[in-house]
């Protein structure tokens, strides 16, 4: 049992991952790994390109298939489980390539983030009114709350796809929240976005983890991994090369040479 | 029923010669959607018209647009003249039912070219009316004799003919470089522009080479069958259904797949059911589909999240 | 819905209530029945293909269906009509759910393909099992419907029955679009990753979408079977399931009166174009391309456009 096993297997966390496995035909993009991530963190996972970051967290979301190993959220077992159950569970993401309803208004965007908490379904539909009615009200204002809470209020019911880069990136976010998840992944949430947005996301960040939500975050943006995480893992061909507190990563030989002998504020 | 080696040898030779027009057809189909990403529903219209263009001039009286007219033009140079005419069919087709929606997405290219299905169809109903018209074939015999089987030339000219065609289609894309250039722009249309391939006329190309396909399938197939408005439709549908057997996109899968086809549906056609043969490519392709989505050749589609 | 639409929608009901007041050529009378039908099937089409965005070429087969199951009831077990409509849109639903099954595990093109394949092996069993079908040679004496005395027997009665029809089958169609299962279906429409990411089982939604697309060609199958009082399989190819498909892209797709206006404009169009005799569908054909090229949205993007348009010029009116 290597180093980081033993470090894995001591501490139980939200989400525990072991021995993770993805193939894409003959390459390994994910290779062994193990994992955790500790309740009421922002952890981040950072890694050079191809590190196998976003395919670990298609793998969480059930977008991929595990080709092996284990994944447990709260004790659950989450390998071969289908994706819409996942979320069922608690877990919202967002996309590195934005993936919005396009043609639905943001709001509307934000009240599909709804659908895990709502129950209206056919025959409720038909019957306008009483339940039906409240929930839709509720889903409605919820919304709402969630855009002003992301600071998009004024652009509800403009059509997703008509919004700025950054503040579809937003709307992600308030529809990953809409469920309100206890485990948000976000995959690149700073891409594309300036400075003073950026500060602003990491702002959000701190204040949905201190409302209980757990974060796991893929980011390029390595000043923004080192001022707003709690714990780093970082990968390296799909495979875990070190995990702890931001400022032991920054130090760690082992990541400095996998960013090509660079620093890490140049990567 | 007894097993009749003679009987049997004889519907093999009658289900490839059906097998290779799927063949060729469903060539057609992937060709253009490798290039374009989409499924051309008029692809069937390829497989009429010409037919029908071809036996106006063939025959010695033909009733075109309500008058008789007595072209009577030799086989040979009719062939010529309708693959002159199909290559621009091919470009209008392109320039009107797909270049104007190239960036809209599969949907509005699909339900366009329907609409040339329908247009087409009804055009062929409108000049040659709704009298099937007999095709007269390059042979003088119906049937010959090889040992003691009864084979039609007609199904041998087709299996040579697609054969000779495949072996076409694997120099071009193989050893030339429109070939190649074709391939590129399949493969990833954004990259084959960086390395400097004009993807327009690459794709132009595309929709003529694959009129071209389904024309020769019309001529060869029409002394089998009687030219009719409705003929291309379900060779094409079969067809269809034949490339994605084999695993839609892949060239050697859709004429496997073609080929496949042919000979079940014949043979299906004989001992089981003639009332239901044009349901067999069907149930084939339904159980293909969800025993191996991907089809018989056709690589798993990689996942994309 | 506000209320100026909402007003607007009753009159439009009122006003069609009271056209056979006003029409009494039996010919045109069945020509708006007829109409009001497809406008069913046409809509059941929007909730699959126009909310939810897969592409079914079967709607056909599945108006076959319904007409086959209500005329073989009535006709040959001796029920009264009502319960044979109840009983072909259950068997409607029955086998959308059958092949919907299978097939929605498919996308795109294969989708649109398994469902062709599904349409002319419908087609073909209508033609061959003789025994309950009767063949190409059609099945008849259907019966019309009555309540307690009143037979709805001519074309202007008939009218009342499919017009409520189109109302209740459009009041679902708004209801599903407008609440939870409507946006879950445009949520897989626009990005099924992402709807699957959401928490929306997507395979499931897309066969509510199918089923109920299947249950209104179903109803609707059933309504022309007694109204028409003979049927036969030729009615229900895969032709058809394209004039359908025309008629719902033609209106809008993802709009219930762009469905309905769809459906009614093409099924008169031919009757405009009627000094074109023969060549009218030729004309419908290309008529598509230029729809699809020129409108993308269909007549109602087309129509919203315009009122948009009058909207920014007076600021007051909004």
């Amino acid at each position: 049992m290597s180093a980081a096993d033993q470090i894995a297997a001591a501490e139980s966390g939200l989400l525990e991952i072991r021995g993770l496995v993805k193939h894409f035909g003959g390459v390994t993009a994910v290779n062994a790994l193990n994992m955790t991530v500790r309740a009421g963190d922002i952890h981040a996972l950072i890694g050079p390109n191809g590190s196998g970051k976003t395919t670990t967290l298609n793998v969480i979301s059930a977008l991929y298939r595990a080709d092996g190993g284990s994944i447990r959220f709260d004790g659950a077992e989450l390998v071969r489980r289908p994706a819409h159950a996942i979320a069922q569970m608690g877990i919202a993401r967002t996309f590195q390539n934005i993936r919005l309803f396009g043609d639905l208004t943001v709001r509307e965007n934000v009240m599909i983030g709804r659908h895990v908490r709502t129950r209206v379904g056919f025959v409720g539909a038909l019957l306008p009114g009483g339940a039906t009615a409240r929930e839709e009200r509720e889903t409605r204002e919820r919304a709402l709350e969630l855009l002003a809470f992301v600071g998009l209020e004024r652009t509800a019911g403009a059509s997703a796809r008509s919004l700025p880069y950054g503040d579809q990136r937003r709307v992600e976010i308030a529809r990953a929240l809409a469920s309100e998840p206890r485990l948000l992944l976000l995959d690149e949430p700073a891409a594309g976005m300036n400075p003073a947005e950026t500060d602003a996301l990491v702002a959000l960040l701190r204040t949905i983890r201190d409302k209980g939500t757990t974060l796991l975050l893929i980011e390029h943006d390595m000043n923004l991994v080192m001022s707003v995480s709690d714990r780093v893992t970082v990968l390296n061909f799909g495979q875990h090369i070190a995990e702890g507190p931001p400022a032991d990563i920054a130090r760690n030989p082992d990541v400095i040479t996998a960013y090509l002998g660079g620093t890490l504020d140049a990567a | 029923m007894q097993f009749d080696p003679v009987a049997n040898m004889q519907l093999l030779v009658s289900g490839l010669a059906f097998g290779s027009i799927y063949a060729l057809v469903a060539l057609g189909f992937v060709l253009i959607y490798n290039a374009v990403g989409v499924v051309n529903f008029a692809q069937g219209e390829f497989v009429m018209f010409p037919s029908y263009v071809a036996v106006s001039f063939i025959l010695p009286a033909v009733t075109v647009f309500g008058t008789v007219v007595h072209w009577q033009l030799p086989i040979v140079g009719v062939y010529v003249l309708v693959l002159v005419l199909m290559t621009g069919f091919g470009l209008l087709f392109n320039r009107i039912a797909y270049h104007p929606l190239r960036d809209r997405g599969w949907m509005p290219v699909v339900i366009s070219t329907i609409g040339v299905s329908i247009f087409l169809r009804n055009a062929a109903q409108l000049i040659w009316g709704s009298q099937p018209i007999v095709m007269p074939s390059l042979f003088a015999v119906d049937t010959i004799s090889v040992g003691p089987l009864h084979i039609r030339p007609q199904d041998l000219l087709i299996i040579a003919v697609t054969a000779v065609l495949i072996a076409f289609q694997f120099f071009l894309f193989e050893r030339t470089t429109l070939g190649k250039q074709m391939r590129a722009t399949a493969q990833d249309r954004a990259t084959a522009r960086l390395v400097g391939v004009r993807v327009g006329r690459i794709v132009a190309i595309t929709f003529v080479y694959s009129a071209l396909l389904g024309t020769i399938s019309g001529l060869l197939v029409a002394p089998l069958f009687t030219v009719t408005k409705e003929m291309g439709a379900l060779i094409a549908l079969k067809a269809f259904a034949a490339s994605i057997v084999g695993g839609f996109g892949s060239i050697p899968g859709a004429i496997i797949g073609g080929l496949t086809i042919g000979v079940i549906e014949t043979f299906g056609g004989f001992y089981i059911s003639s009332a239901y043969v044009d349901a067999i490519a069907f149930i084939i392709l339904i159980s293909v589909l969800l025993v191996r989505p991907q089809g018989l050749f056709g690589e798993r589609v990689a996942e994309k999240a | 819905m506000n209320r100026s639409k909402a007003g607007a929608i009753a009159l439009l009901v009122v006003v069609l209530a009271l056209l056979p007041a006003v029409v009494h050529s039996d010919y045109l009378l069945a020509l708006c029945d007829t109409a009001g039908i497809y406008a069913i099937v046409v809509m059941g089409l929007g909730i699959l293909l126009g909310f939810a965005g897969q592409l079914s070429l079967a709607q056909a087969a599945f108006l076959g269906i319904g007409a086959y199951a209500s005329g073989w009831l009535t006709t040959h077990l001796g029920w009264s009509v009502w319960p044979s409509m109840g009983a072909a849109m259950a068997l409607s639903a029955l086998v959308g759910l059958a092949v919907g099954y299978p097939c929605l595990r498919l996308s795109g093109h294969y989708l649109a393909l398994a469902t062709i394949g599904f349409g002319i092996i419908t087609q073909l069993v209508l033609i061959n099992w003789k025994d309950v079908t009767n063949g190409s040679d059609g099945m008849g004496s259907i019966p019309p419907p009555a309540i307690g005395s009143f037979v709805f027997d001519t074309y202007g009665r008939y009218y009342y029955i499919v017009l409520v029809a189109v109302i209740v089958c459009a009041y679902v169609a708004w209801r599903i679009k407008t609440t939870r299962v409507g946006r879950a279906l445009e949520a897989i429409r626009e990005n099924e990753i992402a709807a699957r990411a959401t928490g929306i089982d997507a395979t499931r939604y897309k066969i509510v979408a199918f089923v109920l697309a299947g249950t209104y060609a179903g109803l609707a199958g059933s309504l022309l079977a007694h109204m028409t009082k003979f049927i036969s399989p030729d009615s229900y190819s895969f032709d058809q399931s394209v004039v359908f498909l025309v008629m719902l892209i033609v209106g809008g797709s993802s709009s219930i009166s762009g469905a309905i206006l769809g459906a009614v404009l093409l099924w008169f169009l031919p009757e405009v174009l009627r000094p074109l005799k023969t060549s009218y569908i030729m004309v419908y054909g290309a008529a598509v391309i230029a729809m699809i090229v020129f409108m993308p949205r269909g007549l109602i993007g087309l129509f919203e456009g315009v009122r948009a348009r009058f909207a920014r010029r007076s600021p007051e009116a909004a």
